[in-house]
């Protein structure tokens, strides 16, 4: 079973969340404070966790922070806000995802789950290389020169999904669609804040990228290192 | 002040030479009298004491105490007079011919004295003006003959030179201060009141913390200290004002935050019962139903109100992208077609050229498009609803044309106003928020773009919005004209 930790203080949300999940088959941790979320975290760790951004306690963005700081866990953002700032808040904080309250549908909701628990790619077998990174798709690795580096799993399915296709241009819709399994959205701060934390972990220069490489006004595409 | 001083100069000359004139007619006079008396006394005495008579006369008129004017006499032969002897004579080298030929008829003609302004040559050269003042007289054994005192005016020239010098002094001396009264005048009053003008006008365009110096205790200061007390005034007036409409908007916006939990979870509950509904009683089912399009609504116009707070508040942002925008009006039917098809209309899409890119906030644009293409939809009537696309090198423009119930002129005034609605009797079957075309008004002025209203009862509406490819820049034209080609009145 798949658990899915579900922190909001408003209790019948969380109850309405929690009866949502369950009727989709995964089962429910609820917590209602963000400072009791690491201790729940540490005994039951989850598959994923579902976060407010108004919290009591701790707010969510500090939340998001200390689960980053020892868990690759996907974390979706859960906000009553859709000002950009927040938004961005919460990504730049290692968030993977964010809706907006209140959702269309709760299927919606229950997609964007199962796409971030999904284990993408699986299609893709063997060992992936894009500049000078070595990825083994299977194991779920980064390594440049036999060194691991963490990534978090969005922003390993982000580097593979440009990877497998080395040379093709994505645009940004194009990546919410592959990655977040968006079919029709034009928020494009998703992309811009992940492939800009992507980049801060694999690049050498992030200012200058080599292998996530912007093709102005379309999107993105896997750079070829000069003589690797 | 010129003129008076001018008036004053030329009355106190005239004064002074009407003085002159008398003094002399008097010594002349007097003169002239003492030498009749001495030829009377002289009568009949022999040639050569008549002739120290002469000499006498001559000496004691001509000689001059100290600051005296100069004086010279002259003895002319009346005409007509043939005696032996010939007493005629000017003293000290005077010119006999300045003694002017009136004066010397004019004296033959009476026996008082006559007087002329003439000028004194002396045969040295030297020319001086002068008052020449003239009688007959008898000399003994010479008979008739006209004797003239010419009293000199130098000193009076002088005199009067000093005067006019004087007076152009005293007036350079009036105009200097004059001048300095003026500029102490303008110091102490035009220049408070023209840093009052000018701090108005800054007050004017918007900063309200300017005050007036006030720096001395008189009128003026007490005009800088009112105007300063209206300052205050109308700061406070102002801040209370701000903070009001600010506190209001902050409301606004935390009703709409707060409002959105408890909405999530009536969705939630509203999309279970919604899903599970095939085993309902029938009135449950439609109940059902309508729980989950009301609370679509309902979003609508709570997302709606959060972007006019936005707006109120000034905190709307663009965050402008490069995109196709023929491609998104496109979409944006395509989503339409659907609801437009039930409403038996259709909507065709058509633009000057295949791709147009512009750089702009791509959802706000897209919500003006879907806001516009709504109430068109909404109004279309089941005729078709045309969208034409046009672009220049730096605007683009979108219009969108109805032919159905139209707008008339109290409805153009009114059309973008929030919440307000064509015909109240009209059923709000779409169910929109009548927020739509303000929020759409405001989006386009965000881009520096315009969106314009035109229609007529009965013969539909065109709503074009125009925006400028970059979305800083402003817009040059309107590329559709607002009132559409195939209307005629």
């Amino acid at each position: 079973m798949t658990l899915v930790m579900v922190v909001d203080d408003d209790q019948d949300l969380a109850e309405m969340l929690g009866i949502v999940l369950t009727g989709a088959g995964i089962d429910v941790d609820l917590v209602s404070r963000g400072d009791e979320v690491m201790d729940v975290f540490h005994n039951n760790p989850p598959d994923l966790v579902l976060l407010d951004v108004m919290l009591p306690g701790l707010d969510g963005i500090e939340v998001c922070k200390l689960i980053r700081a020892e868990s690759m866990v996907p974390i979706v953002m859960l906000s009553a806000k859709g000002d950009t700032q927040d938004v961005v808040k919460g990504l730049e904080a290692g968030a993977d995802d964010y809706m907006v309250k209140p959702f269309r549908h709760p299927s919606e909701l229950i997609a964007r789950i199962r796409t971030r628990l999904r284990r993408t790619n699986a299609d893709v077998s063997g060992l992936l290389t894009i500049g000078d990174l070595a990825i083994d798709v299977q194991a779920h690795q980064v390594a440049r020169g036999g060194k691991q580096i963490a990534l978090t799993r969005l922003e390993f399915d982000l580097l593979v999904a440009l990877a497998k296709e080395p040379g093709r241009v994505f645009t940004r819709d194009a990546l919410l669609s592959e990655v977040w399994g968006y079919r029709h959205s034009t928020d494009t701060r998703l992309v811009n804040v992940h492939v800009q934390r992507l980049r801060s972990k694999i690049e050498h220069d992030a200012e200058h990228p080599e292998i996530v490489v912007t093709v102005r006004g379309v999107g993105y595409k896997a750079g070829v290192m000069g003589g690797s | 002040m010129g003129a008076a001083g001018s008036a004053l100069n030329s009355q106190l000359s005239a004064g002074i030479k009407e003085v002159n004139l008398n003094t002399a007619l008097i010594e002349a006079r007097s003169t002239i009298f003492t030498a009749e008396y001495r030829f009377l006394l002289a009568q009949g005495e022999k040639d050569s004491v008549v002739q120290k008579v002469v000499d006498d006369v001559i000496s004691s008129a001509t000689t001059l105490s100290a600051n005296e004017n100069a004086r010279e006499v002259v003895f002319k032969r009346s005409p007509g007079n043939t005696r032996e002897n010939n007493y005629e004579i000017a003293s000290n080298l005077l010119d006999p011919t300045s003694i002017p030929a009136t004066l010397s008829e004019r004296v033959r003609k009476t026996p008082d004295l006559v007087y002329q302004y003439t000028n004194m040559n002396y045969l040295t050269g030297t020319r001086v003006q002068g008052l020449a003042i003239g009688q007959k007289v008898q000399i003994p054994n010479a008979g008739q003959y006209e004797m003239y005192i010419i009293f000199s005016l130098a000193n009076q020239g002088k005199t009067l030179d000093l005067i006019s010098r004087s007076f152009f002094l005293t007036g350079f001396l009036l105009l200097f201060l004059v001048g300095l009264i003026t500029w102490l005048v303008v110091r102490q009053v035009v220049k408070p009141v023209r840093e009052a003008a000018a701090i108005a006008t800054e007050f004017t365009a918007g900063d309200f913390g300017k005050r007036l110096k006030v720096e001395s205790q008189d009128e003026i200061s007490t005009l800088g200290l009112a105007f300063n007390e209206m300052a205050e005034s109308i700061e406070k007036q102002i801040a209370r004002l701000e903070n009001l409409s600010r506190v209001q908007q902050r409301f606004v916006s935390d009703v709409s935050h707060e409002l959105r939990t408890p909405l999530t979870t009536l969705r939630m509950a509203s999309e279970v019962i919604h899903s599970s509904k095939d085993g309902f009683d029938p009135i449950v089912e439609r109940s059902a139903e309508l729980l989950v399009a009301q609370l679509d609504r309902f979003e609508r116009l709570l997302e709606d109100l959060l972007e006019v707070s936005r707006f109120d508040a000034e905190v709307a942002v663009l965050e402008a992208v490069d995109f196709d925008i023929v491609l998104l009006v496109q979409r944006c039917a395509d989503d339409l077609g659907l609801v437009a098809k039930e409403r038996k209309t259709q909507i065709y899409v058509n633009s000057t050229e295949p791709v147009i890119m512009i750089k702009a906030d791509i959802r706000r644009v897209e919500r003006i498009l879907r806001n516009l293409l709504s109430n068109a939809i909404d109004h279309a009537e089941e005729m078709q609803i045309d969208v034409h696309i046009v672009a220049s090198e730096h605007d683009v423009a979108v219009g969108v044309r109805d032919y159905g119930v139209g707008l008339d002129e109290n409805a153009l005034t009114r059309v973008f106003d929030r919440f307000w609605r064509a015909d109240p009797s009209r059923a709000r079957t779409r169910g929109g928020t009548g927020l739509g075309l303000s929020i759409a008004l405001e989006d386009a002025r965000l881009h520096n773009g315009e969106l314009e209203a035109w229609g007529r009862p009965g013969r539909g509406a065109h709503f074009v919005v125009t925006l400028p490819r970059n979305t800083w820049e402003r817009i040059d034209q309107r590329l559709i004209p607002l009132q559409p080609e195939d209307y005629k009145a």
